[in-house]
């Protein structure tokens, strides 16, 4: 926290000793700045979409993965190594492209939004295969004699599930957990590709507009310095929070494994 | 109160438990004693249903519980168990551990599940231990703790699976106390124990397994100062040293 205030101080002097165009680098910043403004508020929507869907897919499957029955497990095994076996931008693409096959010359459809949804669940899907492996590990991290303890009492399945398990799963799970969003974040990027408006798009096209414009070719260094700026403090805040919520609910004895 | 009449169970090939009966009285302790792999552990979770018994009946207060037509939820709760591990909920801390069952099964309001835990607590001297995790606990006083949220839902039976096993030999006084207490206040019990102690001064019976059958029965002094079969004569020759 120090050692970012500090570097943020001395690129602040840095500008106005006039070691690049100070005044053009504060007027990109949100909210001043159309393009990084429109481009946060996209990067932050994306994960508002991405991070709840990434989330049930994996607590889903990675329950599935732990029945009894064969059928849910031979499921969420085969989600989990579709989606985790291709590159996220491979993945994008493909969603992306497939759609617009499927859906070509058909005028009830706006095609290309309805594609780039469909790809940002691709991306969610990915998230989902790799948090449901996390879940997964921390469902049978849960010993058997703590099910068998509740069955004791008489407590039903489902309270045990509510009650016992997943209280417990949670503990374990949620610093891989944040790992895991932390990651998904800034794979939101990888939707630029495809057209999304995020803060990746925005900074290629204000680097195109920049070189094409004829303007001062080292400012596209003061933008993406700025964009790489935005999303650490967009991971920063969510990586903190998750780390509050894990301290809330420590429990001594129950810590995840510390690295 | 309880009584076990002629059960079998099976883990895969192996027959674990070839044909058990017994018999507890209400109010009364019976202690059962064998060699480890005999079936003590398999047929106290046969009495609460843990384990489904794949032939003969066990029947608790009149009623043959091991019927499809009940639920196994509901013979838990007319009979309480506590585990050699303690197997305390390790989330909880010992008041909630307490009061979970009072809630969901007993469905009780907060405010009157609390007091019970605390009361509850308190018989087993660890009223000023209630915010206390399981982590935070002696393995006494964990199994002490497990003692009361077995008790706290006012079984008709209390089942103690090797109870004092996994305890440093410091806190085992202090379990066997909790439930000597248990047993002169008359809670029916069944004890797989081998605090041989304990079980002459607080076993009306004495029950000795071996293979999966029961060998031999009868009072403690009869079981330990005069047993009539030579495998439990081997045996209470072997642990009485």
């Amino acid at each position: 926290m120090f050692g970012t205030w500090t570097a943020l101080t001395l690129a602040y002097l840095a500008g106005l000793e006039g070691l690049y165009d100070l005044r053009y680098a504060l007027s990109l910043l949100p909210p001043g700045g159309r393009a990084l403004t429109t481009g946060l508020v996209t990067t932050l929507a994306l994960m508002a979409v991405v991070i709840p869907i990434g989330f049930s897919l994996g607590f889903t499957f990675g329950w599935a993965r732990t029945s009894h029955s064969w059928f849910p497990r031979a499921l969420a095994a085969t989600y989990v190594e579709f989606f985790r076996g291709m590159p996220p931008i491979v993945l994008i693409a493909f969603a992306f492209l497939i759609t617009i096959v499927i859906l070509r010359g058909n005028d009830r459809v706006d095609v290309f939004p309805f594609a780039t949804s469909v790809s940002v669940l691709a991306l969610a899907a990915h998230s989902g295969a790799y948090q449901a492996e996390i879940v997964r590990a921390g469902i049978l991290s849960v010993p058997a004699t703590q099910i068998e303890a509740g069955e004791s009492i008489g407590l039903s399945r489902s309270t045990i599930l509510t009650r016992i398990t997943l209280p417990q799963m949670f503990r374990v799970s949620l610093p891989a957990l944040g790992n895991e969003l932390a990651s998904l974040i800034k794979d939101t990027s990888l939707l630029s590709t495809i057209g999304a408006l995020d803060l990746t798009f925005q900074g290629k096209n204000l680097s195109a507009v920049l070189v094409v414009g004829g303007g001062n070719i080292d400012l596209v260094i003061v933008i993406w310095v700025e964009i790489a700026l935005l999303y650490f403090v967009i991971t920063f805040v969510v990586t903190r929070t998750l780390q509050a919520i894990e301290k809330m609910y420590r429990v001594p004895g129950l810590e995840a494994a510390q690295l | 109160m309880i009584t076990v009449q002629n059960v079998h169970k099976w883990f895969g090939d192996l027959h674990v438990l070839k044909g058990v009966s017994l018999q507890v009285n209400k109010g009364d302790a019976l202690v059962v004693i064998g060699p480890s792999g005999s079936g003590k552990s398999t047929l106290l979770r046969c009495i609460n249903l843990l384990v489904q018994p794949d032939e003969g009946d066990i029947i608790i207060d009149g009623v043959k519980v091991n019927d499809p037509r009940i639920r196994p939820e509901w013979v838990r709760q007319q009979v309480g168990m506590v585990f050699q591990s303690f197997n305390l909920f390790t989330h909880l801390n010992a008041l909630e551990n307490v009061m979970i069952g009072l809630r969901k099964v007993k469905r009780m309001d907060r405010a009157g599940a609390e007091r019970m835990a605390r009361f509850e607590l308190e018989r087993v001297g660890l009223a000023d231990k209630a915010d206390a995790y399981p982590a935070q606990l002696s393995g006494g006083q964990q199994q002490r703790v497990a003692i009361a949220r077995a008790l706290a839902l006012n079984p008709k039976a209390v089942l103690f699976d090797e109870p004092t096993s996994a305890l440093d030999p410091e806190f085992i006084r202090e379990v066997l106390d909790v439930m000597t207490k248990l047993a002169e206040e008359g809670m029916t019990m069944v004890v797989v124990t081998h605090e041989m102690g304990f079980a002459h001064n607080v076993a009306d019976r004495v029950l000795f397994m071996a293979d999966g059958v029961v060998v031999e029965e009868g009072t403690p002094d009869e079981v330990f100062d005069r047993p009539q079969k030579e495998r439990t004569q081997a045996f209470v020759g072997k642990i009485l040293g």
